[in-house]
């Protein structure tokens, strides 16, 4: 007599089956699935075809996860899936959707918590190096997908009179990220865009990149770390004044000419879309 | 003339991001576009901007993999908030998803997971789908999956199945007919039989497509050309639902705008008498 398996049973037998990491004859023995049904009880619940067992048609559904994965988290993080290469990155894959499931409608989040995973993971070789790519790709992801907000203009800019300078906040553009790396991942991302992929070792180096969008393209900046201090601090909310009271005390920050062509090349990426005097500036 | 009113929209294809470039540029003749809600449900960026413009210029209708309305969690209200929402926005002329499940225990494996079709299994999709209707405020179609597994517990046909879903929560049909023809292969029916036992006033869309066979069974990969067999099921369709909107798939190592639309084309012969359609543009 088949078992009594209410849908919600079957529901939650089959999706144990379909995610588990093992290869499908063992998923079917696993302690998990087998708690839910006894894998000779398969053949009661699941008919077989006249070309395949009942176990072998769950095991087309098995074998789709794990490629379904890979091929979403590839997309958002093409360069690191080539750093890993086609035998590794599904391996890599399974142990990351294992423990980061996707609980979301859409697979365009499943990627989010992977800059932090690889961080710590003991499978990941050169975690330091894997860790500061993704952060760098998922910034770029995060770039494409924000909200469209308005420029504001080096006129604009130019337009604001020297007193009121110091009150003034500027407000990010929605789509800015500011990443700080350890590793060479930048240069490393860009040898992933010709077609010798010619690309540099991984090594150590402290880098600081500006991710933005311009016209609905992404681009990356890489700034001096002054640069990158003084963007972060205006971007957080602090008052120019407040933040260039803080450059000037840090080592490296240069002089009004210097600092005034660094205020008009943010303004040519579009890094921030309005001034706001007063209150504390949030994109 | 289905019983709905929804229009005749002609012949579409998807809406892919490997044809934005020409979309943008020389605004295509195309009856309508069928949209992936999932894709424009979260994103503020390029994908986002493109829609509203295509919007502007041709029909669409939106298309989820998400909905999972045979999934024993509850519906996810907040997914469908923004469902009508993007509907509203891109005047979308109706709304479909699949008789499937996607997950469980608030996880999303983003597969289309198939369902026992039975009496217990019928009472609960029909209340989803009516509390689904209810939510969005308007009819829904619910589209015919490709499966690849069967159960023991099934006691009705999935063609019955259908329409008596149809039926008693009075919501409109997507009929696949590349499915029809997948799951016969894969389950051992008589494709012909399917397409007869459906009701022909419910059907608002077809869905033509390729699939991909592996010998033991098909699946339904929406690569490449539909087979001539698949359209013989479509012009057999047709002839029982007159003239319905049609839309071609082809989601994989997907060609040019202009092949994609070459292969929709072949549904005009077949499909009984043309309608002229709105939207149409360019060459």
């Amino acid at each position: 007599m088949a078992p009594e398996l209410a849908l919600g049973g079957l529901q939650r037998w089959m999706q144990s089956v379909i995610v588990h990491p093992a290869p499908i004859e063992e998923a079917l023995a696993s302690r998990e699935t087998s708690a839910l049904l006894p894998p000779g009880r398969v053949g009661d619940v699941l008919l077989p075809s006249a070309t395949l067992a009942a176990g072998e048609r769950i095991g087309i559904y098995h074998e789709m996860y794990l490629l379904r994965m890979a091929e979403a988290l590839a997309s958002d993080y093409p360069a690191l899936a080539h750093f890993f290469g086609e035998t590794r990155w599904p391996v890599l894959v399974r142990d990351y959707v294992r423990a980061h499931p996707s609980r979301c409608y859409t697979l365009n989040v499943l990627g989010r918590s992977l800059p932090g995973w690889l961080g710590e993971a003991a499978i990941v070789p050169r975690r330091g190096f894997c860790r500061d790519l993704a952060r760098l790709e998922w910034a770029v992801t995060e770039a494409f997908d924000a909200e469209e907000t308005p420029r504001l203009t080096r006129q604009q800019l130019e337009g604001v009179p020297p007193e009121a300078w110091a009150g003034l906040r500027l407000v990010p553009s929605a789509a800015l990220r500011l990443v700080e790396l350890r590793w060479n991942v930048n240069e490393w991302l860009d040898s992933t865009k010709d077609d010798e992929h010619d690309h540099p070792k991984p090594r150590r180096r402290d880098a600081w990149v500006a991710v933005f969008r311009q016209d609905y393209a992404v681009y990356r900046r890489e700034l001096s770390h002054p640069a990158f201090r003084l963007l972060q601090d205006l971007a957080s909310g602090r008052s120019v004044g407040e933040a260039l009271e803080a450059a000037l005390r840090r080592r490296g920050t240069p002089g009004p000419e210097a600092l005034t062509r660094w205020f008009q090349e943010w303004a040519s990426d579009g890094l921030f879309t309005r001034l706001d005097v007063g209150a504390k500036a949030r994109a | 003339m289905n019983r709905f009113g929804f229009p005749d929209l002609g012949i579409g294809i998807g809406l892919r991001a490997s044809h934005f470039g020409e979309i943008l540029s020389r605004w295509p003749k195309l009856d309508w576009f069928e949209v992936l809600s999932e894709n424009y449900m979260d994103t503020g960026g390029r994908p986002q901007w493109v829609l509203d413009q295509v919007t502007e210029r041709y029909p669409v209708a939106l298309h989820g993999v998400s909905l999972s309305i045979g999934s024993t969690d509850p519906l996810d209200r907040e997914y469908l908030r923004k469902l009508k929402a993007l509907a509203e926005r891109t005047k979308a002329r109706w709304i479909s998803d699949h008789l499937c499940w996607t997950g469980v225990l608030g996880r999303n494996t983003h597969d289309l997971l198939p369902l026992p079709y039975d009496e217990a299994t019928l009472r609960h999709v029909v209340a989803r789908v009516k509390q689904a209707q209810d939510l969005l405020e308007r009819p829904i179609a619910i589209e015919n999956p490709s499966s690849y597994l069967a159960f023991a517990s099934s006691t009705i046909s999935e063609w019955e199945f259908l329409a008596r879903l149809a039926e008693a929560a009075d919501c409109a049909l997507l009929l696949d007919v590349n499915n029809v023809y997948v799951s016969a292969f894969n389950h051992g029916f008589e494709a012909e039989r399917y397409i007869d036992a459906i009701p022909a006033d419910r059907v608002v869309q077809y869905h033509l497509a390729g699939h991909t066979h592996k010998g033991t069974h098909i699946i339904d990969t929406h690569s490449g050309p539909a087979l001539d067999a698949v359209w013989a099921l479509y012009a057999r369709a047709c002839a029982r639902t007159g003239p319905v909107s049609t839309l071609f798939e082809w989601d994989e190592a997907i060609p040019s705008f202009d092949e994609v639309r070459a292969e929709a084309a072949k549904a005009a012969p077949l499909r009984g008498v043309p309608v002229l359609a709105t939207g149409t543009h360019g060459a």
